[in-house]
């Protein structure tokens, strides 16, 4: 664990260079630890690091930075084994919204069965929250899903999209340009400007995707619109 | 009963938006930070209508708007020279000027600077959003939040008792060139880069690429010989951050940038510099200095 600076109004908590769970929940104590601090500006939680805007006229680099620390040594077990939410998202996997799922599956030598059932039945992670607002980074894929970026990215990637990029699995929230392999689309709103919490996920969560037809996209879509669709907690 | 004056935009010239401090506290949701890029020009502009410092303002890039008012206020322009007319008549930056019913405001070019800055006396009647008026960037677009302006697009400020008119020290103005030394601290992968990246890095007349925009600063020349040391952990992203990208290019990023990037980072420009970059266009030079913290 080291603490940099990070310019000359923030600091830097990296952790080690791997991206686990482990690592992860480290990450998201820390950042649970410092919420509620006056003197801080922001927090960009990720895999192994967490960035921490500062006052600078509050709170200096250096008593920050060893304010820090002692609070990272004082993390117990309770704190750093916390367990986020766990939420089902449905995706449809059919086409139209299946536009790279051919080229996964010449990728990965899986037919298209096989790479729903493999994304539709493990339980993955939220490392972090960037890119676009509330576009949340999940891990871990197996191994044998991993595939490459799009070597020519995407202009418009459609709002909703599921897509994969190496081992991770990740959720368009809204139309953006994009690289990432698309294999389906959710009818949630991963995120809404005008909702208490915008963004659905938070780092720290866990997510199942659920399989979907056309049929059901359609009436969470109108349950959305409505106001009267309520997210799934699942149960690990 | 408080007056009002309605702004219109007829012309939205190259990128305009309304800005203000930015939008602190919801970075951990992958929200930018946003706010005026040339925080200076912005207060003084705020001061010569009598608003708080860090109310909102119209920031407009190398060419700007052409508005039309109904009712009646006051405006200052500040930053980079436009060349404003009112009416068809030359105004003048860094003092505040009246504003009547019916009257056209037209702002041109940029020769020297890139962004400028308007303000209006009295309380701005527009969207804010986790606390701030600053448009989301293009990519964040929502229909309710506060985005850039678009042909047609009208608002209205709730003006402010008129003041006398008073005009910034012209002393104190600043002058914009066309090649700046920005200083920078080493950032968090300085130590990973080999010496002589590094040396070409500080040495180098770096050129600012026309892809450049309130994300980020693209620069045009690759650093010799550079080679990427392998895949980065994504990892967050502070305003000034200069990342190096795979091809050896360096992208100072700005108010504007996503959250979290994955390109090692090996420098960090100091705050006070952030604005003169800002001002920085395409075409113009600068050299990274390094300096030490404190």
């Amino acid at each position: 664990m080291r603490i940099q600076p990070f310019g000359d109004s923030a600091l830097i908590v990296t952790f080690e260079k791997v991206i686990s769970e482990a690592t992860n929940q480290k990450v998201i104590a820390v950042y649970n630890a410092l919420k509620s601090e006056k003197r801080i500006l922001y927090l960009i939680p990720a895999y192994n690091s967490l960035t921490i805007g500062l006052k600078v006229e509050q709170w200096s680099l250096s008593s920050a930075s060893v304010s820090i620390q002692k609070t990272i040594d004082q993390l117990s077990t309770p704190e750093l084994t916390v367990v986020g939410r766990t939420y089902t998202i449905p995706v449809c996997y059919e086409a139209p919204f299946d536009l790279d799922s051919n080229d996964v599956c010449e990728q990965t030598n899986l037919s298209k069965k096989e790479l729903i059932e493999i994304h539709s039945s493990q339980t993955f992670r939220v490392y972090m929250l960037g890119f676009v607002a509330g576009f949340a980074y999940m891990g871990s894929l197996p191994n044998h899903l991993a595939c490459k970026r799009k070597a020519t990215p995407r202009l418009r990637v459609p709002k909703g999209s599921v897509g994969l990029a190496g081992l991770q699995t990740g959720i368009y929230p809204t139309e953006a340009p994009g690289g990432w392999q698309i294999i389906g689309q959710t009818p949630l709103r991963m995120f809404d400007g005008n909702r208490p919490e915008t963004s659905l996920l938070r780092p720290g969560d866990h997510v199942r995707f659920r399989p979907i037809g056309h049929d059901e996209f359609k009436i969470i879509q109108l349950k959305i619109e409505t106001g009267i669709f309520e997210m799934e907690e699942a149960h690990a | 009963m408080p007056e009002f004056l309605k702004v219109k935009c007829l012309k939205t010239g190259l990128y305009t938006s309304i800005q203000d401090e930015g939008r602190f506290g919801v970075q951990d949701q992958g929200i930018p930070i946003s706010g005026a890029l040339d925080k200076s020009s912005m207060r003084i502009a705020n001061q010569l209508v009598g608003n708080l410092p860090n109310s909102p303002v119209l920031e407009m890039t190398l060419f700007g708007p052409k508005l039309k008012f109904e009712g009646q206020g006051q405006i200052a322009i500040t930053g980079a020279n436009m060349k404003a007319t009112l009416n068809g008549k030359r105004v003048e930056n860094y003092m505040t000027l009246n504003i009547k019913s019916g009257d056209l405001l037209e702002f041109h070019n940029t020769d020297f600077g890139c962004r400028t800055y308007m303000s209006i006396g009295g309380q701005w009647q527009v969207q804010n959003w986790s606390n701030s008026f600053s448009a989301l960037p293009s990519l964040m677009e929502e229909p309710g939040l506060p985005a850039r302006l678009v042909d047609d697009y009208s608002f209205t400020v709730a003006i402010n008792q008129m003041q006398e008119l008073i005009s910034y020290p012209e002393r104190n103005r600043p002058l914009f060139s066309e090649c700046y030394v920005i200083r920078v601290v080493t950032g968090p992968e300085f130590d990973q880069f080999e010496i002589e990246v590094i040396q070409d890095f500080f040495d180098r007349i770096f050129v600012i690429h026309g892809d450049s925009n309130r994300m980020g600063y693209r620069l045009k020349d690759n650093l010799q010989d550079y080679v990427p040391s392998g895949e980065e952990i994504s990892s967050g992203i502070v305003v000034g951050t200069v990342q190096i990208s795979n091809a050896g290019k360096p992208i100072i990023l700005m108010a504007d940038a996503q959250t979290t990037g994955g390109y090692p980072r090996i420098a960090n420009v100091v705050s006070d510099d952030l604005e003169i970059v800002a001002q920085l266009k395409p075409g113009d030079e600068l050299k990274f200095m390094l300096v030490s913290l404190e």
